[in-house]
């Protein structure tokens, strides 16, 4: 329960102003519900005895003003909870995904983006009844339960007892199945997840499937999970069903109870005809605000099982932590140094293995190694997505484990192979849509880069949203836009992870010389298989199985016979003879 | 059917189409759920009597003889069966969407699964995943609400007549008005549509973006752009909201209109049941009974309101589905296919080689594609491929050569050309080169987040296939061992635990452990080494031993050039020589100039000017 109320606290807490006006609301309107009931039984009363005309036109036009004034609060309500209800959702669902993208890779690596789109929006969307309603609701269906139930008191004891009786006992009820079905929207809202989780990732890998001629194991496998589904939903709403048919025979009796109450008393003569109808609508009336009550013990087990799952992953820690004393880092290319470094993922074996390099500021150091062989796992920890096992690696002097992340990575920039766009404008791909850049930054690079006239040639220039997933680019377009993004971010560190592969050879020269323009006056790595790529480089490294079997100038390693990278010059070579 | 304008319409599905055919997909809970709801309505009726006979009796407005417990408990009765029936109608109704929605979603999803490459999804997955569950689920919907509005209708009418048989002109007087608000909500239909297109499209954007950012977490991350992502995800959701609000308030707007009609009621009935009252034409059971049936009556014109609404929007859910169905007929989004609901889908059964499926020959001719709008692209490419044969297709880098062979597979579209397989014409290729006659890894393979074996598998039956035997082909058995659960490793979303070459080779393994008769293998180059990709042609020459394969390769690499039996030489989108290497080598400058870029370049076949 302390969950809730810290959610409630932090989510409606900036929204005080409009909780309030929508208390005044929802109260003002509960009351006025009570006093349609009187003015008919004064108008019943008054028509049996003859009352005066005056005082019965009155009542009618006071009932309609009511009645009118409650509708007109009705819609307010609506509105302002609506806008609590979005606002709430809307301030979670962004600490969560900002939650989810700060935590580690490793997170990222065990949860599709399918899976985390239904526990963001999803799971959060579930909690908008019970953020903006739940307590309001409570307290103010309680208040006109109890303001019935004093009615009632205020004609006859007996009636008052009588219905203060039946509402503890469905308010009893109510309480002893609400812990049934809590598990079992849970476990709904899990498979849910896991079903649109698997048809993300399944259409993102669609061509893959047909070309394998597995679409029957794939349709096989959805319609599994869509079974699981039913089968849950029903197991969960079946238990809903069971309360709602016992409350409602209930109240039904009870109804009729209140029926033959009136009637007796109004035999006896204990009671106007006014009176008996006025005891009959009351007993019908308090069954609204019991299933308005009833309806947010229901939203309260889907809300539970959400905001588990919602605390589930507020509960993660990034294992990568900030430190708590900063260093800053000098200005300029940065020296990189691996002093020692063995890293492990999670408990596997080491991928690298006591690594000791050095890269003075300014220098390009070529890394070379077969795939697997550690090379992308070695930029992973310059970004420090992840910590080393052992040793540690220090940049511009400094481990990196004593900078803060944001500084980090702020000054280490890279260009993979496989460039992440967004279907979004390109100004916001260009500078991962950060607002306070200037157009002016955008434009220079874009011209650095030789890649305006392209821009400009867009429909809406920089505003020209690009298709999903990059469609429409060619791969050289894409290389590029990489490039402009690090050139935008002007790291004293760049890391070229092949980032030339499978372009045309205009689109070739055109890198050339954006790798030129990036390079200057900045330290780089440049990982790659091909040789021509590293012939930039002053020092190479190679890599094999996650150890450095070689490490030295480039020139020097070139022209001794001995050396691993004079054999891998020679290799092409050799092939070409055989 | 013909279309004047400049810009058709995309096809659709009619809304009242669509829903007769998933009434029609699942008859009998619908029926049984059409019949609870109706008699749930109709039951509605009855207390009003009741009641009206209670305070008739008590008042002595009435002379029969009734007693009056026997009423009561008549009362409870017709509660009861009231709320039962409203219960199991709320069983099979939420049964009847869950069926069609299952039936829906495996018809878009198998539809997104038959796309070929040059038609790609109009959407992001993030995006489509919301038009399968929020769209799937309006529609799936919908067709419950008809036996609602029918026993609505239904409840009210018989009402009324009760009602003005009790006194016609208070009735007139009171519904008279109530049915004009029909009119203004009418009005309102056409706006309400409007916004819920706007608040689906703010939706899709805000889920496409979700999807987006995880599947680029790592670029975000490097790139320290969580704040800056955060921040847009927060516009979007704000442009939901403010879309979400509107459609919402208009629609409460028009149930206010027609509740306040209510109340308007209940005053008319005040004011002009007085004198009746007075007179004892209009008795206080006559009374009771007014207020009880206005209740339920009034809410008529703003429900009917509402319910011609959710019709009208049905039709934006219905073109948003449609949309991922296209090209293909939108009838496909309703075809009949079992969905399962009582027991356990029975296992897919993968395709069993028959004998018509050996692979004799493959004959191409004439086979011509160029993009739309643009110069690249191949003419008047002919390929002949005899069983056993290892062919390699090669030329620069925009020569053609990948296009033809994606073409050939059925991933583009082409424009020109005949292909037979073993001299039968192959209509749909893409439906054809499949396993068990072939298979193809592309360039960019993709995994899935479950374990390694099953991914090699997809589907296969282990017993019945060689696994080990695929996984040395592919040369992954030595990072099989080096996993830390060997193949039932977790490979993560998209194989990202897995490194590129990796993914690869598990692709290959993929394509090995279906034994196809045909393998395609669309340029390895750009995710494996030069060494491991010399293992990979190493093996696939002792499987070819065993299994008499037939290959076609797109590889402008030594390895593969020297295995050869024949090569295709690719220039400018023609084949410009074919035949083996030593002859091209002799008699063709282009590929004289390939092979020694290669060479100048040393180590690595292709990375050479000509090729880069």
């Amino acid at each position: 329960m302390r969950v809730y109320t810290r959610l409630l606290g932090q989510y409606l807490a900036p929204q005080r102003g409009r909780m309030a006006l929508l208390a005044v609301l929802l109260f003002t309107g509960l009351g006025l519900q009570l006093v349609n009931p009187q003015i008919i039984r004064y108008f019943l009363d008054a028509t049996q005895s003859g009352g005066s005309q005056n005082a019965l036109l009155a009542a009618a036009g006071l009932y309609v003003a009511s009645a009118f004034t409650q509708q007109a609060l009705g819609l307010a309500g609506q509105y302002v909870n609506q806008q609590v209800a979005w606002r709430a959702t809307n301030a979670l669902r962004h600490d969560l995904m900002l939650h989810c993208l700060r935590l580690d890779l490793g997170f990222h690596k065990t949860h599709t983006p399918g899976e985390l789109i239904e526990r963001i929006d999803g799971d959060v969307g579930g909690l908008a009844g019970f953020l903006s309603q739940f307590m309001l609701q409570l307290v103010a269906n309680s208040l006109l339960v109890l303001g019935i139930l004093a009615l009632m008191f205020r004609e006859d004891w007996r009636l008052g007892v009588g219905l203060a009786v039946y509402t503890a006992a469905v308010l009893l009820f109510l309480g002893m199945v609400q812990r049934l079905t809590a598990g079992r929207w849970q476990a709904f809202r899990a498979i849910s997840a896991e079903l649109f989780g698997y048809l993300e990732e399944r259409i993102g890998g669609a061509e893959d499937i047909r070309a394998a001629g597995a679409m029957p194991y794939a349709l096989h496998h959805l319609l599994t999970l869509s079974r699981t589904l039913l089968e849950r939903y029903r197991a969960a709403v079946v238990v809903g069903a069971l309360i709602m048919n016992v409350t409602n025979v209930l109240t039904a009796v009870c109804y009729a109870a209140g029926l033959g109450l009136g009637v007796y008393l109004y035999t006896q003569g204990q009671a106007s005809i006014g009176t008996a109808y006025l005891i009959v609508t009351y007993v019908g009336m308090i069954t609204s605000p019991l299933h308005v009550l009833r309806g947010q013990a229901r939203d309260l087990q889907q809300a539970a099982a959400s905001v588990q799952r919602v605390q589930a992953l507020f509960a993660l820690r990034p294992e990568v932590a900030e430190p708590s004393t900063l260093v800053s880092l000098p200005a300029g290319a940065l020296a990189v140094a691996f002093d020692g470094v063995t890293f492990r993922y999670e408990d596997n074996e080491a991928v690298l293995h006591d690594v000791d390099f050095k890269v003075l500021p300014g220098k390009v150091l070529g890394v070379l190694g077969r795939t697997g062989s550690g090379k992308s796992t070695l930029t992973r920890l310059l970004f420090r997505l992840y910590d080393p096992s052992q040793g540690s690696i220090r940049l511009g002097g400094a481990d990196l484990r004593a900078l803060a992340l944001g500084d980090l990575r702020a000054r280490v920039g890279m260009v993979t192979q496989e460039v992440q766009l967004f279907q979004a404008s390109i100004r916001d791909n260009l500078s991962f849509f950060d607002d306070s850049l200037p157009d002016a930054d955008l434009t220079q690079a874009l011209k650095e880069l030789r890649l305006w006239e392209w821009a400009e040639a867009r429909p809406e220039g920089l505003g020209t949203t690009l298709a999903a997933g990059g469609q429409g680019l060619s791969a050289g377009e894409a290389q590029l836009l990489a490039f402009a993004r690090v050139f935008l971010k002007d790291p004293g560190l760049v890391i070229l992870d092949e980032a030339s592969s499978r372009l045309d050879p205009a689109t070739e020269t055109l890198l050339e010389r954006a790798v030129d323009r990036l390079l200057a006056g900045r330290t780089a790595i440049i990982i790659a298989h091909r040789l021509r790529t590293v012939q930039r480089a002053d020092d190479i490294l190679i890599l094999e199985d996650g150890r450095v079997v070689e490490y030295g100038p480039r020139m020097a390693l070139a022209a001794d016979p001995g050396s691993r990278f004079y054999h891998l010059l020679q290799t092409g070579l050799e092939a070409a003879l055989a | 059917m013909t279309t004047t304008t400049a810009t058709p319409k995309p096809p659709t599905l009619p809304t009242m189409f669509l829903n007769w055919r998933l009434i029609t997909y699942s008859p009998g809970t619908f029926m049984i759920h059409s019949v609870l709801v109706v008699m749930g309505f109709l039951f509605q009726v009855l207390p009003g009597l009741i009641q009206k006979q209670v305070f008739d009796t008590i008042t002595g407005a009435t002379r029969a003889e009734v007693n009056l417990w026997l009423l009561i408990a008549l009362f409870v009765g017709v509660e009861v069966a009231r709320l039962a029936a409203n219960v199991s109608a709320d069983w099979f109704g939420m049964s009847f969407r869950l069926i069609t929605g299952a039936l829906l979603r495996r018809n878009m999803f198998a539809s997104i699964l038959r796309r070929r490459g040059d038609t790609a999804l109009p959407v992001s997955p993030g995006e489509a995943v919301n038009r399968l569950g929020s769209d799937v689920g309006e529609v799936s919907d919908f067709p419950t609400w008809f036996p609602d509005a029918l026993g609505q209708v239904g409840a009210a009418l018989i009402a009324i007549g009760i009602m003005a048989s009790i006194n016609l002109g208070l009735t007139v007087v009171i519904f008279v008005p109530l049915f004009a608000t029909l009119g203004i909500t009418r009005l309102a239909w056409d706006k309400i549509q409007h916004y819920s297109r706007l608040s689906g499209q703010a939706a899709d954007a805000v889920t496409g973006f979700l999807g987006e950012t995880f599947g680029a977490a790592q670029a975000v991350k490097i790139a320290n752009a969580e704040g800056n992502l955060a921040r847009h995800f927060a516009r979007l959701n704000a442009t939901r909201q403010q879309a979400d609000v509107r459609e919402r308030m208009l629609r409460n707007l028009l149930e206010m209109i027609s509740a306040t009609t209510v109340s308007f009621g209940v005053g008319v009935l005040l004011l002009m049941a007085r004198q009746a009252m007075a007179n004892g034409s209009f008795t206080v059971g006559d009374f009771a009974l007014f207020v009880y049936y206005l209740g339920f009556t009034t809410f008529l014109p703003g429900y009917l309101g509402t319910f011609v609404g959710d019709y009208k929007t049905q039709a934006v859910s219905i073109e948003r589905m449609v949309e991922l169905v296209l090209p293909e007929d939108p009838l496909r989004l309703v075809e009949s296919h079992p969905v399962y609901v009582s027991h356990t889908p029975p296992p897919p059964t993968p395709p069993a080689k028959m004998p018509a499926d050996r692979f004799e020959s493959l004959d191409v001719t004439g086979l011509s594609f160029w993009y739309p709008g643009a110069e690249r692209g191949f003419r008047e490419v002919n390929l002949h491929l005899r069983r056993g044969e290892f062919v390699v297709v090669t030329g620069r880098i925009g020569s053609g050569k990948s296009t033809f062979v994606r073409v050939l597979l059925g991933l583009l579209h082409k424009q020109a050309g005949e292909i037979r397989w073993n001299g039968e014409v192959v209509a749909e290729p893409a439906a054809f080169f499949i396993p068990p006659r072939a298979a193809s890894i592309s360039q960019v393979p993709r995994l899935f987040s479950e374990t390694l074996r099953e991914n090699i598998l997809l589907g296969q039956v282990e017993a019945e296939v060689d696994l080990e035997g695929a996984v040395r082909a592919a040369v992954l058995e030595a990072d099989v061992a080096q996993l830390e659960n060997g193949l039932d490793t977790l490979v993560g979303p998209r194989g990202v635990r897995l490194s590129g070459g990796q993914v690869q080779r598990a692709a290959a393994a993929r394509m090995f452990v279906r034994g196809p008769e045909l393998l395609v293998f669309d340029d390895l180059s750009s995710a494996l080494d030069v060494e491991t990709e010399q293992a990979l042609w190493a093996r696939l020459d002792e499987r070819r031993q065993t299994h008499a394969s037939t290959c076609l390769v797109v590889s402008h690499r030594r390895a593969a050039l020297q295995r050869a039996d024949r090569i295709l030489l690719f220039k400018d989108g023609r084949v410009e020589a074919e035949g083996t290497l030593d002859a091209l080598l002799a008699g063709s400058e282009e590929m004289r100039r390939l092979w020694q870029s290669s060479e100048a370049d040393g180590h690595d076949a292709d990375s050479g000017d000509l090729l880069r």
